[in-house]
């Protein structure tokens, strides 16, 4: 089963990083007691987001045991025989390893790809000067959001039918033929990203809008007293000033990396699209929940964390380097 | 220090979290003198003093939701003096429930319809968890015993690697065809009459219709919810599966009498250079291989399609243009093959009850179970009881009473029957046969249809029954296995679609043998021949 170690949330990291200086600057136990006590409020208002990670993120990690071992339900986790590192062998052996590997690497990229999307809208939207209209689009752009998984493909599947598809009937009153874009391999993965595109990208404007909200209005005055042009105003003001957010968010993007919407996919997959469509998390779905294959799909799901938390870590690294922002 | 205190919480938690029992490795002995004391060997009460079980039940969302006041158990607990406390347990986490009483130590005294699979069953009969049951069944199970004897087919079928029987299966009565066939053709006759054609009787005639409801009347000649409903049905139209469908890609080869693999076979190749073709015309909806289920049910409902197989439209779809359709025959193939092979041994569920070593009463309780397999149980178990959920007619028939089937309270029948039964949701140790079950499979429609297939049915004693493996085998084909299988149900969907051209059907077979074809027809067939000894 994944494992959701990629899901760090920033507030709570800062929370603890600050709370653990203070701890940490003046000398151990006895201070520790004094600032408890003047700051105890504090770590009562932590405590139960600390207990939801040490209950839902942290003591599910134990179970990982069972990708070392052959996991037998009725000896439990830590009696089932230790067999090391087979289930992995037997996953980088296997026939579907690289096209796995390929697929998931590709589908995250493509989505990352379009990480710049939500700023560009926000950027767009903050300019615009008829409130109405703006929050027309605002509402207009959210709401894709709600709609759960299984309606977005049913919308999908009903829009991209080859017969009754709507968008069949454009292209060939166009002219054109009639695609199957649901079993054509090439399709997936366009598919994919911009029907998520769509659902996100309103809802992805939220902490932009806020962050530019927080602009000083003085320095937009004063440039443009000065002569800059709206996109000179973008550029040099409102895009350094959302910077620390954009970094921030891109890690933790970063973070998610490899956690596509496996029920999407799942969903919109076929033995014809497979070729594009098989992505890691589908798989172990596909032989742990429907095969029983508990150890080994811990093991597929191990590896594919792993892979995130190396993603996670050098973003986090090379932002640090690069904009002196980062998460930690 | 502080690594060491960090460590010891983990490892607390850890132990605290895993505080498990291990599975106690003790052999079966049989039943104890104590409990043959109060049993009667025939015969009504299976008790003299009243004896209490817990029984864990598989409660299907369609059942009653409480056995231990239904109609159906009060009665035979009536007549057996054996009083069982279910513990329900909903199907949402049915295999959650049952890894966990399997894995604590406090094992309920038998599992009901808890959807056990044979790898389950084989492994937990070989950690001694479920007790061996074929000396109980020869001395307290003459219905079922009956059964085995008269079906060898079904007696392999749930017999494990090790030689034993853990489990009492569901199973459809052999002679009951119409629920065996499960999907079959269906045709529709307004359009077959519309055109003047005769009903076709060779792949070749299906082709002629399905061009001719393409051309002369413009509609969609065959639908389904997916492709492999076609193909499933012509299997044995190209020789195809020689020895039944319980074992999907292996055959017996027609020619060597060797096990063969079939999906790399010329016949297979034929069977999809046909489907290609049909594809390719465009006389198989074109959406077949990515539509929404409900859409395909509801074509069918509105009459969309020239030809499907599938469930009795009548029943499933609408009854008004459901009733267009009517069944349609095994077909012949280019080489005069006219099988109707995809049908599996007559074990439905395997592992519909086992009992487990906690229970002191094994050979009462196999008493008790064994009454469902037989005529007065099935009557008691499908219909209730006489004179509350059904009457007897002068002629013998019997059938339900007006209060069940014309619901006061507007149910459909399975609703109202679950007020009393709990045999709706299936999964059931019983088996369901013609007389006194009632389903879709008992739809006139659905008769209609068998009995025009049954003339072609594979023979019973053809079929090979599923394969079960032991720990080593499963280990090996969950490896390769899988992905062969998984290759081939790929290339076929492409191979028909015409994704991937026909001419690359040498690489294609070249691939499988990559793949370790070999290995995998080596552990099939050991499995067989140790399956049919």
């Amino acid at each position: 089963m994944p494992l959701c170690t990629g899901t760090v949330q920033g507030g709570e990291v800062m929370a603890t990083k600050n709370a653990a200086d203070h701890a940490l600057t003046t000398s151990r136990r006895q201070n520790f007691k004094k600032h408890f006590g003047a700051n105890w409020q504090v770590y009562a208002l932590l405590m139960p987001a600390i207990t939801y990670f040490i209950i839902f993120n942290y003591i599910p990690m134990y179970g990982v045991q069972i990708a070392f071992k052959d996991y037998i339900a009725n000896l439990g986790f830590w009696g089932s025989p230790f067999v090391g590192f087979e289930h992995f062998e037997r996953f980088f052996d296997s026939y579907y390893f690289w096209r796995l590997l390929k697929n998931t690497l590709i589908l995250s990229l493509y989505e990352l790809l379009l990480f710049p999307l939500p700023i560009i809208f926000a950027l767009a939207l903050h300019e615009l000067s008829y409130g109405k209209f703006k929050r027309w689009s605002q509402t207009l752009t959210y709401a894709p959001h709600f709609i759960s998984v299984v309606v977005v493909v049913g919308m999908i599947v009903a829009f991209l039918d080859p017969i009754t598809g709507l968008v069949n009937h454009i292209i060939e009153f166009f002219g054109g033929t009639s695609q199957n874009f649901l079993t054509d391999p090439n399709w997936f993965r366009h598919i994919f990203v911009w029907s998520g595109q769509w659902q996100s990208l309103g809802w992805g404007t939220i902490i932009y809008l806020a962050a530019l909200a927080g602009v000083n209005p003085e320095l937009l005055e004063a440039a443009k007293v000065d002569g800059a042009s709206r996109l000179q105003r973008i550029m040099h003001i409102n895009i350094p000033a959302i910077m620390p957010t954009i970094v921030v968010l891109f890690i933790l993007n970063m973070g998610n990396f490899m956690a596509i919407g496996f029920q999407k996919v799942l969903l919109l997959q076929n033995n014809l699209n497979s070729e594009t469509s098989d992505i890691i998390a589908t798989f172990v779905y596909e032989t742990g929940i429907l095969e029983g294959q508990y150890s080994f799909s811990t093991a597929v799901g191990l590896f594919e964390s792993a892979i995130n938390i190396i993603v996670l870590v050098s973003a986090n690294y090379l932002a640090r380097k690069v904009s002196d922002n980062s998460l930690w | 220090m502080r690594v060491t205190r960090l460590l010891m919480i983990i490892i607390v938690f850890g132990v605290f979290l895993t505080a498990c029992g291990k599975a106690e490795q003790q052999s079966f002995e049989g039943p104890t003198d104590e409990e043959l004391e109060n049993l009667n060997e025939t015969g009504m009460p299976i008790v003299e003093e009243q004896i209490s079980l817990e029984f864990f039940a598989g409660q299907a969302p369609a059942t009653n939701p409480d056995w231990n006041d239904v109609l159906v158990f009060n009665e035979y607990e009536e007549r057996t003096n054996m009083d069982i406390k279910w513990k329900m347990v909903p199907h949402d986490s049915i295999a959650e429930q049952r890894n966990l009483a399997l894995g604590s130590g406090s094992l309920p005294d038998a599992f009901h319809s808890a959807q056990l699979g044979l790898s389950d069953i084989a492994k937990y009969g070989e950690q001694g968890v479920f007790i061996p049951l074929n000396d109980l069944i020869d001395k307290y199970a003459p219905n079922f015993k009956k059964i085995l004897d008269d079906h060898p087919v079904i007696r392999n079928a749930i017999t494990m690697p090790d030689g034993n029987i853990y489990s009492f299966p569901l199973i459809s009565d052999p002679e009951f065809a119409s629920h065996r066939i499960q999907a079959r053709p269906f045709i529709n006759k307004k359009w077959l009459d519309e055109l003047g054609m005769d009903m076709p009787q060779t792949t070749d005639e299906f082709y002629q219709f399905l061009t001719a409801v393409k051309n002369d009347l413009g509609e969609v000649p065959f639908g389904g919810p997916y492709i492999s409903t076609l193909t499933q049905y012509l299997l044995g139209s190209f020789g195809l599966a020689t020895r039944g469908g319980s074992n999907s890609y292996i055959d017996e080869d027609p020619e060597t009498g060797d096990i063969r693999f079939y999906p790399v076979s010329d016949d297979y190749k034929e069977m999809l250079e046909y489907v290609h073709k049909l594809y390719d015309e465009e006389l198989i909806e074109n959406n077949i291989f990515s539509i929404d289920h409900h859409q395909f049910i509801t074509n069918l409902g509105d009459g969309k399609y020239g030809s499907v197989v599938w469930f009795a439209p009548e029943e499933v779809a609408s009854k008004e243009n459901g009733g267009n359709y009517i069944g349609m025959p095994t077909l012949e193939g280019p080489h005069g093959d006219k099988l109707l092979t995809k049908i599996g041994d007559p074990v439905q569920s395997p592992g519909a009850f086992v009992i487990t070593n906690e229970n002191e009463n094994p050979a009462s309780t196999v008493r008790w179970i064994d009454y469902f397999y037989g005529e007065e149980g099935m009557e008691l178990f499908f219909m209730g009881v006489e004179g509350e959920t059904f009457e007897k007619a002068d002629d013998g028939s019997i059938q339900f009473m007006d209060h069940i089937t014309q619901s006061e309270d507007g149910l459909t029948f399975e609703e109202e029957i679950a007020k009393y039964l709990t045999f709706p949701g299936g999964g059931f140790p019983s088996m369901v046969n013609e007389k006194f079950f009632q389903g879709v499979a008992n739809a006139p429609q659905s008769l209609e249809a068998s009995d025009k297939l049954e003339p072609d049915m594979i023979d019973d004693d053809k079929i090979w029954p599923t394969l079960t493996y032991t720990k080593e085998e499963i280990n090996q084909l969950q490896g390769f296995g899988t992905d062969i299988e998984k290759y081939v149900g790929e290339m076929t969907d492409k191979f028909i679609s015409g994704a991937e051209p026909l001419s690359k059907w040498d690489a294609y077979v070249a691939e499988i043998e990559n793949m370790g074809l070999e290995d995998y027809l080596e552990i099939k067939e050991a499995a067989l021949e140790r399956q049919l000894k």
